[in-house]
């Protein structure tokens, strides 16, 4: 079970050699590995803003530089801000309005300006006029080096232009049989310039005069020597920004607070998951941005065994404690689970013992290049060694499945023996004995290495009987210190 | 033309330029202005409960998990774009260890599956915002300070300067000055050193510096900070930045190394390269920085051991087209976009030299293959192409 504010006590190793709580861990129905952050591929389902909880398109969100249109940040302090209306009262002088009826026409006017009830800034503290319309229309700022960029980069372009320009004339000079005829196509470079033409690439002329016209920089004796003020004025700490402040505008980076400007509220992301191994999806969000439930969600927390501490004694180097462990099946089958040594997990590859089909290992074959580049490089060996040990009896326990209308039982059967401390719907309780090492020091980590063997019942694909598969799990306890 | 254009960008995804630096990365996209993001290099680390640097690593493995963690941030919480198929410029300083290099590599072909990946070097990207074609960029960085030629978009490695002369000098000078002002061993975090060099702290000129170093600083205005709760002196203001300066037997120094790096460039661009220098680096950002370099070269260049060679220099400085802090990343982001769609430009020796960097461009095939990258200090990367070394890999 992984904990918001505590240690992670029970960790699962990954199919990939990491070690995390089942909470962080997928499970491919397709491979029938668990997989995890690390070693699945991330891939950005949709776009949108976290605040008004609009969808935003892809290109457009790229359009706008993936920021909300309607939603801005404080930049003082990263509070998103609110809209505040007042009313503006129009500027005529009180004889002028002699009828009821006029004033009532020159009715104060709704005018908005955005605040933030975090840290009370507001966009009238450094200027920013009030707006008429409630969403959107704040001016937008230009970054003051965006169009030098731009000559820049029409320079570098015709550059590059002409270099390939240079190249392709090289090379045709070098297959041309040279003096027979000189075509008039030829002498004039028309063939060329057509070219360019039906390739709509830009004519050479546009590339010359880029070229021509652009001015390099021109570097100047005069250095702009450090203002007096630092020398004679008193700093005033609030009129500086701090380096977070300055770094959410990475194009204006503003020094004085004077100058902080709105920030549009950066978009989020809805994620989808995909195993490396089999491409296939392993969690797919809904489209709406206001739901937090998924299409598809193969979390490990739904078809892997559960193992959680109850209580465990002290661990003592050289002795043997009790340690109380509840096994949770997930799943809507019975399932068997027997307890081993992580060294008596056999390896990957002769895990998956069922027949295969044909167009099964065909696809498999056709995959195997891509799978082995990513598998070959990252993929580890759990490293799951511990200082204690797990005497694990020799049982298959059976953990009926999930039942929701059971929840609402009371009574747990007590068919206990030495080992099963009681049973209840799908949770099994068990009573274990962990021996601990005599040449262990004390106050160093209590840990425990578990491995499950269970019968995992697999209902993809849906046309195929159901089928049983043997799977495995490594699991590593962390049992608090070792006691002296 | 503008229907191609509109094809062309549909076609070929906006690549993305990366520059991972000690203390700050930056993440955008190719040819825009200013990068999308610049974050501190850390992640949350969830198995540990902390915030994890990039560098701080004690095995390959380490670093591996460090990157793809750092990325993955990049990717999904910044710039919100999917890395599979998409090509990136990485841009780095030419002193990066082949570990870090070799690993980013792995990570963004094998585990982000990348198209592409361009390596641009930090001197030569920062050259590329003026188009000037002898700059000498003075890069202030957070570990380092590297001062390199860049020579029709070439930097002349032997004339390369690299010292731990970057804001983390100056923030440890700080941290001893405030130490001295309060009395007491304060162990200030980074980020709150970070927040008072950036709001109080300024390089005086030299005289006021050497002055106020001998005899005291003048009206010693106390500013209490809030929240670091620790007294910030002008003392402690002005001097912090001393370190940089500070002229030693090793003739270590920023003005130092510029000199140096100056009188090992080849005779002919020496004038040329005194007459274009370009300060860079959030290190840089500091006030007062630059007009104090200026300064102190034009002083030391009269001096021995300099005096016979560089006297005659005049020194002239560039203002980049960009905050301090992201002009290599705007260089970058200018090369990536240059390169453009597909084959890309040979390596242009002009003015604009150096804006098609094809040579150290590597597609996601050539890397799988190979699994090797493009390394100014591997003998392989510079015997010819035909040489039989290239057979025997
Ligand atoms: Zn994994
Ligand atoms: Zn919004
Ligand atoms: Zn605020
Ligand atoms: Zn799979």
């Amino acid at each position: 079970m992984a904990y918001l504010t505590q240690p992670d006590y029970v960790k699962y190793a990954c199919s990939c050699g990491q070690i995390k709580p089942i909470t962080s861990l997928y499970f491919c129905r397709h491979c029938l590995q668990i997989r995890c952050g690390f070693c699945i591929c991330h891939e950005v389902d949709s776009h949108y803003c976290a605040n008004c909880l609009e969808n935003m398109p892809s290109s457009e969100a790229r359009l706008k530089k993936n920021r909300c249109s309607s939603c801005f940040d404080c930049p003082s302090c990263f509070h998103t801000l609110s809209t505040r209306a007042t009313l503006a009262q129009p500027r005529q002088t009180p004889e002028q309005g002699s009828g009821d009826s006029k004033v009532e026409n020159k009715q104060a006017k709704k005018m908005y300006y955005l605040s933030c009830f975090n840290c009370r800034w507001t966009s009238r503290d450094v200027g920013i006029p009030d707006q008429p319309v409630a969403s959107g229309g704040w001016p937008e700022r230009v970054n003051p080096n965006a169009t030098r960029i731009n000559q820049l980069l029409d320079y570098y372009k015709a550059i590059a232009q002409q270099e390939k320009q240079e190249k392709l004339d090289r090379e045709r000079k070098k297959f041309a049989i040279r003096g027979k005829y000189i075509t008039l196509t030829d002498k004039t470079g028309l063939t060329g310039a057509m070219a360019r033409n039906i390739a709509g690439l830009p004519s050479s002329e546009s590339t010359m005069s880029a070229i021509a016209n652009f001015v390099p920089s021109e570097a100047s004796a005069d250095v702009e020597e450090l203002s007096e003020d630092f020398y004679t004025k008193e700093l005033n700490l609030n009129q500086m920004t701090s380096m977070p402040q300055r770094l959410a505008a990475p194009e204006w980076q503003p020094s004085s607070v004077s100058r902080l400007y709105p920030i549009a509220k950066l978009l989020s992301v809805k994620r989808s998951q995909r195993c490396r191994a089999c491409d296939h999806n392993l969690t797919k969000p809904e489209y709406n941005p206001g739901s937090i439930k998924f299409k598809i969600e193969l979390l490990a927390f739904y078809h892997v065994p559960e193992v959680k501490i109850i209580s465990y004694e002290p661990i003592k180097p050289g002795c043997t404690s009790a340690l109380l462990l509840k096994l949770t099946n997930p799943t809507g089958h019975e399932m068997q689970v027997r307890l081993l040594q992580p060294e008596e997990v056999p390896d990957t590859e002769d895990r998956l013992e069922e027949p295969k089909s044909l167009e099964k290992s065909l696809e498999k074959s056709l995959n195997l290049e891509k799978d082995n580049l990513w598998y070959e490089t990252v993929q580890r060996k759990a490293d799951v060694t511990a200082t204690c040990r797990v005497v694990t009896p020799d049982v298959t326990l059976t953990l009926a499945q999930r039942d929701d209308a059971a929840e609402y039982d009371d009574d747990a059967t007590h068919d206990a023996n030495d080992i099963i401390l009681w049973r209840k719907s799908n949770k099994l309780a068990l009573r274990l004995q962990v021996s601990c090492g005599a040449e262990v020091g004390a106050a160093s980590a209590a840990e425990a290495a578990l491995a499950l063997q269970y019968r995992y019942r697999n209902t993809v694909p849906a046309a195929h009987e159901p089928r049983d598969h043997t799977l495995h799990a490594t699991l590593l306890l962390q049992l608090g210190h070792v006691s002296g | 033309m503008a229907l191609y254009e509109g094809i062309a960008l549909i076609q070929e995804k906006q690549a993305v330029v990366l520059d991972l630096g000690t203390d700050y990365t930056k993440f955008g996209f190719t040819g825009e202005a200013a990068p999308r993001c610049i974050v501190r290099s850390e992640f949350w680390c969830p198995a540990e409960r902390r915030y994890k640097r990039l560098h701080d690593y004690s095995s390959p493995q380490e670093l591996y998990d460090n990157i793809v963690h750092m990325l993955h941030l990049l990717y999904f919480r910044h710039v919100l774009v999917n890395p599979k198929e998409r090509r990136v410029v990485v841009v780095e300083s030419l002193l990066t260890p082949t570990l870090f290099r070799e690993t980013l590599a792995k990570v963004l072909f094998i585990h982000y599956e990348v198209s592409g990946a361009l390596w641009v070097d930090s001197g030569r990207a920062s050259a590329l915002t003026l188009a000037a074609p002898v700059v000498l960029v003075v890069s202030i960085g957070a570990r380092d300070a590297e001062v390199t030629a860049v020579v029709h978009g070439c930097p002349v490695l032997r004339a390369l300067q690299s010292q731990p002369l970057g804001a983390r000098a100056v923030s440890a000078e700080l941290a001893r000055l405030l130490d001295e002002d309060n009395g007491r061993a304060l162990n200030l975090p980074d980020d709150v050193l970070d927040d008072i060099k950036v709001r109080a702290c300024f390089v005086p000129g030299r005289e006021a510096a050497l002055q106020w170093a001998a005899r005291g600083v003048p009206a010693e205005v106390r500013e209490a900070r809030r929240g670091a709760d620790a007294v910030v002196s002008r003392r402690a203001r002005a001097l912090s930045a001393e370190p940089l300066f500070a002229r030693d037997e090793e003739l270590a120094s920023l003005p130092d190394m510029v000199l140096q790096c100056i009188a090992q460039c080849p005779i002919d661009a020496r004038r040329a390269l005194a007459a274009s220098v370009l300060v860079t680096g959030g290190g840089a950002a500091l006030p007062g920085l630059r007009a104090r370099l200026a300064q102190e070269l034009r002083h030391l260049a009269k001096l021995p051991p300099y005096k016979e060679r560089l006297q005659e220099l005049q020194f002239k400085f560039h203002s980049a087209p960009a905050h301090e802090n992201s002009v290599a990343w705007v260089g970058g982001a200018l090369c990536g976009a240059a390169c453009g769609t597909g084959a890309g430009p040979g390596s242009g020796s002009g003015a604009g030299g150096g804006a098609g960097a094809e040579g150290r461009g590597v597609s996601r095939e050539a890397y799988v293959r190979t699994r090797r990258l493009r390394d100014w200090p591997c003998l392989l990367h510079n015997t010819p192409h035909k040489h039989p070394h290239w057979d025997m890999l």
